[in-house]
């Protein structure tokens, strides 16, 4: 009975979550990582880590991660150990599976450095939404703003101008697995990939969160039935 | 052996032992209220806190404070669950405390004979409040590390003895070795966190009224109670930990410490930012460690601030209470989201002055 009661809201679950999958996520925004249900999209998260390599690694180092956790991601190790050897790190060696993100050179641009991107997500309010629109958030400066040297003007960015240039455009990467490469889906894909970084556990925490409180609510239930029980026949 | 028997060889060897016995087996006075459950879930709080500390310190690095933590939770199998443990640990024991600080000021719970064990809560709260500090501070975080240099320049002010001993925790200017201390300390203090929360235990036992009729027993009355708010804890904490887990903390100190930028207003845990409103109220380093040790000495002195002798609060001094209780309530909000202003003063100057003149006053005119 109560295995049947959980099958079936398992099932639920699964299939809104099949369903939501089918949508298009680019309008209106939505992650797959979204809310106290979401879950990282690992085919997203893997195109938003070819999005990284190719255009955000050569200024931004991700120091707490490790190719290796890309299988995370749903990589095999052989490609993962393909990528780690096409990188070729500062001491002239390919890098193997166990090393960590190659970092870039220091440069500070316009004054500013870019920040290592592992924790990103976190240490931002708005989180995955703020990374995506900070990325599509680029655009000419509205009259009457003078740009400094060396920064562009975004909308999104605290101030509205950033040391950092407008780096998306269309095909800015080829995506291994077909789907278009838009501005728009390379910044949403990318958000998504940093937000697994942020926070590698987030998929399983909500599975374990989730299972918690369903057998907590049932023993605070059972618990406080019990109590009154024993209370009124005894106290 | 029989069960007896066996209890009989421990309590003839263990002092203490029928002590602890005696606190869960003794017959209680019937129909106890859920909220007094409180210290009871709060020391379940600080063992899974001790618990899950014990398993955290040989994976930390104080001198890459930062790079340690994003080690354990990336790296080591079970290292963000254990974090998660003791970050919400912390937070929740924090909740209980002030609960049941503010349950005891509105029972006026610390009128004699209990007055011994209501200091005691008071020093618990210190001694939490010092190593949930350095809880913030051993993150490597931006907001910890200000934070930490902020103290380090107040305690080189300090003159004489207060100095030394300063300078005996810190070490000097702030920086790796400075973590590696404070680590230390940390430690210590949840040792003599779980020694006063003990000690607070039997003396509240020794303060309870001697039961009038035959009372209840432990088994199964109040076992089912306890079980009950323990699984009601349990509940709060897998919301906590599934979902928000860093709720409370802010993301300031999720920037590591390095990046040497300097914050223009740190932004504490939640659970710190009622005292750090308090010890803004009054100007300059030295008078921030004043307010601090002000804060504390008055809620010490409580028993004998109030004057009144009945066992319940006048109605005046009960709707004073509940007026502290949503002012500290209110300065930890402005302390979190700093608004400027005369605001957040006047609301740590209020603790003071209902503590320090309020209480004596309007209890000696109730008594009257
Ligand atoms: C040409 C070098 C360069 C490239 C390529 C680059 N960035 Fe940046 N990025 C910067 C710099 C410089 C800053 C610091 C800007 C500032 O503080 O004004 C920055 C800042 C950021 C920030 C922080 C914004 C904030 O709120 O402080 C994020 C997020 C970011 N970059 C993401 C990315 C992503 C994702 C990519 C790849 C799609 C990328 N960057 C590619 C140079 C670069």
């Amino acid at each position: 009975m109560m295995r049947r009661f959980f099958a079936s809201l398992l099932a639920g679950g699964l299939l809104a979550g099949v369903g939501a999958h089918a949508q298009d996520t680019l309008a209106p925004l939505r992650f797959q990582s979204d809310g106290v249900f979401g879950s990282i999209d690992l085919a997203a998260a893997q195109r938003g880590f070819a999005v990284y390599q190719g255009v955000c690694a050569s200024c931004h180092g991700m120091k707490a991660l490790h190719y290796r956790d890309l299988e995370a991601l749903g990589l095999t190790p052989e490609q993962v150990a393909g990528i780690a050897a096409g990188v070729k790190l500062a001491d002239g060696h390919a890098a193997t599976p166990n090393s960590r993100f190659k970092q870039p050179p220091l440069v500070s641009r316009g004054g500013a450095v870019p920040p290592d991107l592992s924790s990103i997500v976190a240490q931002r309010s708005g989180g995955t939404h703020y990374i995506y629109d900070f990325l599509t958030g680029f655009g000419p400066a509205p009259a009457g703003v003078t740009l400094l040297t060396g920064h562009s003007y975004n909308g999104a960015f605290p101030g509205g101008q950033v040391a950092m240039p407008a780096v998306l455009h269309d095909n800015a990467v080829a995506y291994a697995d077909g789907t278009k490469a838009t501005t728009a889906q390379e910044a949403a894909d990318v958000a998504e990939f940093l937000t697994w970084s942020a926070d590698p556990n987030l998929s399983t925490r909500h599975a374990v969160g989730v299972r918690a409180v369903i057998f907590f609510a049932f023993l605070v239930i059972v618990a406080v039935l019990t109590k009154r029980r024993i209370w009124r026949e005894r106290g | 052996m029989r069960v007896e028997a066996k209890q009989g060889w421990l309590a003839s060897r263990v002092p203490g032992f029928t002590c602890v016995r005696d606190m869960l087996c003794e017959s209680r006075s019937p129909g106890a209220p859920w909220l007094a459950t409180l210290p009871t879930l709060l020391a379940a709080m600080l063992v899974l806190l001790l618990a899950s500390g014990v398993v955290l310190a040989p994976f930390y690095d104080p001198r890459h404070a930062y790079a340690a933590l994003q080690t354990i939770m990336r790296d080591v199998p079970g290292g963000w669950l254990v974090l998660s443990y003791h970050q919400i640990g912390a937070s929740l024991a924090f909740a209980l405390l002030y609960l049941h600080l503010f349950r005891i000021l509105l029972v006026r719970g610390y009128r004699a004979p209990a007055e011994f064990g209501w200091m005691l809560w008071v020093k618990l709260l210190v001694v939490l409040l010092l190593a949930g500090w350095m809880g913030f501070v051993l993150n490597g975080g931006v907001g910890g590390h200000s934070s930490l240099f902020n103290a380090v320049n107040a305690a080189m002010l300090l003159p004489g003895i207060p100095g030394a001993v300063a300078m005996w925790v810190f070490g000097g200017a702030s920086g790796g070795a400075t973590l590696a201390r404070l680590l230390v300390f940390h430690a210590l203090l949840a040792l003599c966190a779980a020694w006063i929360i003990l000690m607070a235990f039997a003396a509240d036992k020794k303060a309870r009224p001697v039961l009038q009729g035959p009372g209840v027993p432990f088994w199964p009355i109040y076992a089912a109670q306890y079980f009950a708010a323990l699984s009601v804890l349990a509940l709060v904490f897998a919301v906590l930990l599934g979902f928000v887990p860093h709720w409370g903390q802010g993301t300031q100190n999720t920037i590591p410490a390095a990046t040497a930028v300097i914050p223009a207003a740190i932004s504490y845990p939640w659970y710190l930012t009622p005292a750090a409103g308090l010890a803004g109220a009054f100007p300059g380093v030295a008078g921030h460690i004043c307010a601090m040790i002000l804060a504390a000495a008055l809620l010490y002195a409580l028993p004998w601030l109030d004057r009144s002798r009945g066992a319940r609060h006048g109605r005046v001094y009960m709707a004073l209470t509940w007026l502290l209780g949503v002012d500290v309530l209110m300065l930890g909000l402005v302390t979190a989201f700093p608004m400027g202003g005369v605001l957040p003063k006047l609301l740590g100057l209020w603790f003071y002055f209902h503590f320090l003149v309020l209480t004596p006053l309007v209890t000696m005119m109730e008594a009257a």
